[in-house]
C-alpha cells in the first residue's frame, strides 16, 4: 500500500499562485477557500525587511490531531496515508479546524473572504449542495470529501484523491512530466511551472520523494507538535520553512 | 420539608403552567417576559439561520472558528456543574446547612444544562446528524465525545436526582448513590471540557491540563454565583419573604464563605495564567498580550472578581444582603466574560494564514451571534420562572425540620 507523500523545493517554488489556481479550479472551491494556498509573510523591519512566501496544502499528517478529536468520526485517515473528510457523517462542529496547527480547514458557511458578492448565492444550487460553482470537475464523492460539498461541513485538501486514487498499484512516483502517470498526479503538482513540486509513495525508499526528503535534507512544518506531516519542504540555500506562526517580534 | 404543593401528574402541571402564564406576582412576570424574550431570540435565530445560515456568523475559517455562541454554551454547561457541586456539598459531603439550596441547584443545573444544550445545537452544522454519528463513530481519542459522554450522563442523574427529591426521596441508598455518581459525573464532564481546550497543543494558550482544573474551579465559582441570585429572585430580592430555613442560611456564613474563597481561587488562577502566558517568548502565546490590552478582561477581573472578593472579605459584609446580592451578579457577569475571554484569546494567533491574517485576529460576536446567547439566557430564566412557581425548590429533607426553630432562632 502506498503512503503518499509531497515534497516541495522552496529553492524553486516563485509563489506564483499557479498551485492555488488550479486546487481551486480542480476542485471547485469558492474564491479564497484556498486548499492549497502560498501564504506571503514579512520578516524584519526597515532597513532590512523581508518578503518572504510559503507554500501550504494540507500536511495530511500521520498522527493528525484533526482525525482525533473528531467525535463524529467523520475525518479518517486512509490506508493510502491522506487525511479526508467525510461530508456525510461531518456535524460541523469545528473542532477539527481548532485542532489542525497548519490552518488548511475550511467551513462552509461563513462571509465570502474577498468580500461580496457572495459566489454562494450567485451561483445557487438547487439541491443539498451549499452552492453550484460555474466550473465544477466530473469527481464527486461525498464520502471522500470530494466534489462541491453540501452545507454545514468541513473541507480540505484530499491530495486529489479523485486522481491519485486512480493511479496503478505499485507506482512510486506521480511525476506530472511522465505522460503515464500525468492524469493520476494532482492537480498543483501537475501546473507548477518551475517543477517546486514532487508527488510519489513516501514508503517506497526508491521514489524520488525518499530520495529527496534523505538527500537534501527534507525538513516539516512544526514538526516539534509531532503531527508528522507528510509534506517534506527542501530549504537548499535560496528558501526556508518559516520556524514559527510568523507574528511581528514582541516589543521589549 | 415541603413548603407548598407541587403539581403530581402531567395534567396538573399543564395547568401550572397556564396558570402561571396568567399569573401576576413576580414569577408569573417573568415567565411571561422571558417567554417573550425567548420566543423573540429564537425567531430572529431560525430566520438568520435559514435565509443566511452560518454566515451571519462573524467566525471565520481564517480567525476565530469558534465564536460566542460556544462561549455561551461553555457558560452554562460550566454554571451547570458548578451548581450541582454546590448541592453536592449537602447531598454528597453531607454539609447540612447547604440543603436549603439543593433541590434549587439541581433544578438550575438541569436548566441550564439544557439552555446550554440548546445554544450548541444551533451552533453546529448539523445537528441532528449528531445524534447517530457521535454514538456509532465512538471515537474514544476525542475529547469531545467524552465531554458528550459525560454531560449526557450528568444530565440524565440530575433528572434522576431531581425525580427523587421531588417524591421526598432525599435520604434512600439509592438517592444518596444518584447523588455520589452525579457529582463524580460532573468532576469528568467540566474536566473532560476543560481538556477539550487543554489537550489543543497547537493552541498554547489553552494547552495544559491546568485547563481542566481551572475549568472545574471556575464552574464552581459561577454555580456559587447563579445559586446567590437566583435564591434571592426567588423570594423579590427580600430575604423576609423566605422560609426560615433558607433565611437562617440566606443570613449565615457558610455560602458567602465558599463563594468568597472560589472568586480567591480564580483570582490565583488567573494571575498563575497570565504570569506565564505573559512572561514566555513561547510562539502561539502572543494573545495574552493582546487580551490584557482588552478592556473586557479588565471589567472581568478587577469589577467582576477583585471588588465582589474585596466586597465579601468581612464577615459583617459577607452576611449582607445587598452585598451577597451584587457580588453575585457581578461574578456572573464576570464568568460571562471569562468564556468568551478564554475561547476567543486562544484563537486570535492565526495558523499559517500569512499576510491574509497576519497579526493578532480581531473577532466582536454579530447581531446572530448576540440572539444566540441571549435565547440561551431567555430559555433559563423561563424555566427557572417555571419552576420557582410550579415546583417546590426551597424543598428540605423532612429530618431538618426539628432543627429549623433553632436555625431560625440562630438568624435572629
Amino acid at each position: 500500500m502506498a503512503k503518499w507523500g509531497m515534497v516541495i523545493d522552496l529553492e524553486k517554488c516563485t509563489g506564483c499562485q499557479a498551485c492555488t489556481m488550479a486546487c481551486s479550479m480542480e476542485n471547485g472551491r469558492l474564491p479564497g477557500e484556498h486548499w492549497q494556498d502560498v501564504i506571503f509573510y514579512n520578516e524584519g523591519e526597515y532597513p532590512s525587511p523581508q518578503l518572504k512566501w510559503f507554500p501550504r496544502p494540507c500536511m495530511h499528517c500521520e498522527n493528525p490531531s484533526c482525525v482525533a478529536v473528531c467525535p463524529a468520526r467523520a475525518t479518517y485517515k486512509t490506508e493510502e496515508g491522506q487525511v479526508l473528510v467525510d461530508w456525510e457523517r461531518c456535524i460541523g462542529c469545528k473542532y477539527c479546524m481548532i485542532a489542525c496547527p497548519y490552518g488548511v480547514r475550511f467551513y462552509t458557511e461563513e462571509k465570502p473572504r474577498y468580500g461580496g458578492p457572495d459566489m454562494k448565492s450567485v451561483f445557487k444550487s438547487g439541491d443539498a449542495h451549499s452552492w453550484n460553482p460555474p466550473w465544477k470537475g466530473p469527481a464527486e464523492n461525498w464520502t471522500r470529501g470530494v466534489g462541491t460539498q453540501p452545507a454545514g461541513v468541513v473541507s480540505k485538501c484530499t491530495f486529489c484523491d479523485h486522481r491519485i486514487s486512480k493511479a496503478p498499484k505499485g507506482t512510486a512516483d506521480l511525476d506530472p512530466q511522465n505522460p503515464a502517470t500525468r492524469e493520476f498526479t494532482p492537480a498543483c503538482v501537475v501546473t507548477c511551472a518551475p517543477g517546486a513540486r514532487m508527488f510519489g509513495d513516501l514508503s517506497n525508499p526508491n521514489s524520488e520523494v525518499s530520495k529527496a526528503i534523505g538527500n537534501k535534507n527534507g525538513v516539516r512544518l512544526l514538526d516539534h507538535l509531532g503531527n508528522k506531516p507528510q509534506v517534506y519542504y527542501l530549504t537548499g540555500e535560496g528558501g526556508s520553512v518559516p520556524g514559527n506562526r510568523v507574528l511581528p517580534t514582541k516589543k521589549a | 420539608m415541603k413548603y407548598k404543593s407541587e403539581p403530581q401528574t402531567l395534567g396538573e402541571l399543564l395547568a401550572a403552567t397556564i396558570t402561571l402564564a396568567k399569573d401576576p406576582s413576580a414569577a408569573g412576570r417573568w415567565f411571561i417576559g422571558s417567554m417573550a424574550v425567548l420566543v423573540i431570540s429564537f425567531g430572529f435565530v431560525m430566520f438568520q439561520l435559514i435565509t443566511v445560515g452560518h454566515a451571519s456568523f462573524n467566525t471565520s475559517s481564517d480567525g476565530v472558528n469558534w465564536g460566542l455562541p460556544i462561549a455561551t454554551y461553555v457558560f452554562f454547561a460550566l454554571t451547570s456543574s458548578g451548581l450541582t457541586m454546590i448541592a453536592s456539598l449537602a447531598t454528597v459531603f453531607g454539609f447540612k446547612q447547604f440543603y436549603p439550596i439543593a433541590k434549587r441547584c439541581i433544578f438550575l443545573a438541569i436548566i441550564t444544562l439544557v439552555a446550554g444544550f440548546s445554544v450548541l445545537a444551533l451552533e453546529l452544522g448539523h445537528p441532528f446528524r449528531m445524534l447517530w454519528v457521535v454514538p456509532t463513530g465512538v471515537q474514544v481519542m476525542s475529547p469531545m465525545f467524552w465531554m458528550g459522554v459525560f454531560y449526557t450522563i450528568d444530565l440524565v442523574l440530575l433528572i434522576v436526582k431531581f425525580y427523587l427529591m421531588w417524591k421526598e426521596d432525599w435520604d434512600s441508598p439509592l438517592s444518596h448513590l444518584v447523588g455520589n455518581a452525579g457529582f463524580v459525573a460532573v468532576i469528568l464532564a467540566s474536566g473532560m471540557l476543560g481538556l477539550l481546550f487543554g489537550s489543543m497543543v497547537m493552541r498554547p494558550m489553552w494547552f495544559g491540563s491546568f485547563t481542566s482544573i481551572y475549568y472545574m474551579l471556575t464552574a464552581a465559582l459561577s454555580g456559587a454565583a447563579a445559586i446567590v441570585v437566583t435564591t434571592y429572585m426567588a423570594y423579590d430580592f427580600d430575604r423576609e419573604k423566605m422560609p426560615a430555613q433558607l433565611k437562617a442560611f440566606a443570613s449565615g456564613i457558610e455560602l458567602p464563605r465558599v463563594f468568597t474563597t472560589l472568586i480567591g481561587i480564580t483570582l490565583v488562577m488567573m494571575l498563575a495564567r497570565f504570569w506565564t502566558g505573559l512572561w514566555s517568548n513561547m510562539d502561539g502565546l502572543e494573545g495574552f498580550a493582546g487580551l490584557f490590552r482588552d478592556p473586557l478582561f479588565h471589567v472581568e477581573m478587577w469589577v467582576g472578581l477583585a471588588l465582589p472578593f474585596f466586597m465579601l472579605l468581612s464577615e459583617k459584609a459577607a452576611r449582607n444582603k445587598n452585598a451577597q446580592i451584587i457580588a453575585a451578579f457581578l461574578v456572573l457577569g464576570a464568568m460571562f466574560i471569562n468564556r468568551l475571554e478564554f475561547i476567543v484569546s486562544g484563537q486570535t494567533v492565526p495558523m499559517f494564514k500569512g499576510n491574509w491574517t497576519n497579526s493578532l485576529i480581531a473577532y466582536s460576536p454579530s447581531v446572530t451571534e448576540w440572539a444566540m446567547a441571549v435565547l440561551g439566557i431567555a430559555i433559563s430564566l423561563a424555566l427557572y420562572a417555571f419552576g420557582e412557581k410550579v415546583l417546590d425548590l426551597s424543598a428540605t429533607p423532612d429530618h431538618l425540620e426539628s432543627t429549623e426553630a433553632t436555625a431560625a432562632r440562630a438568624a435572629t
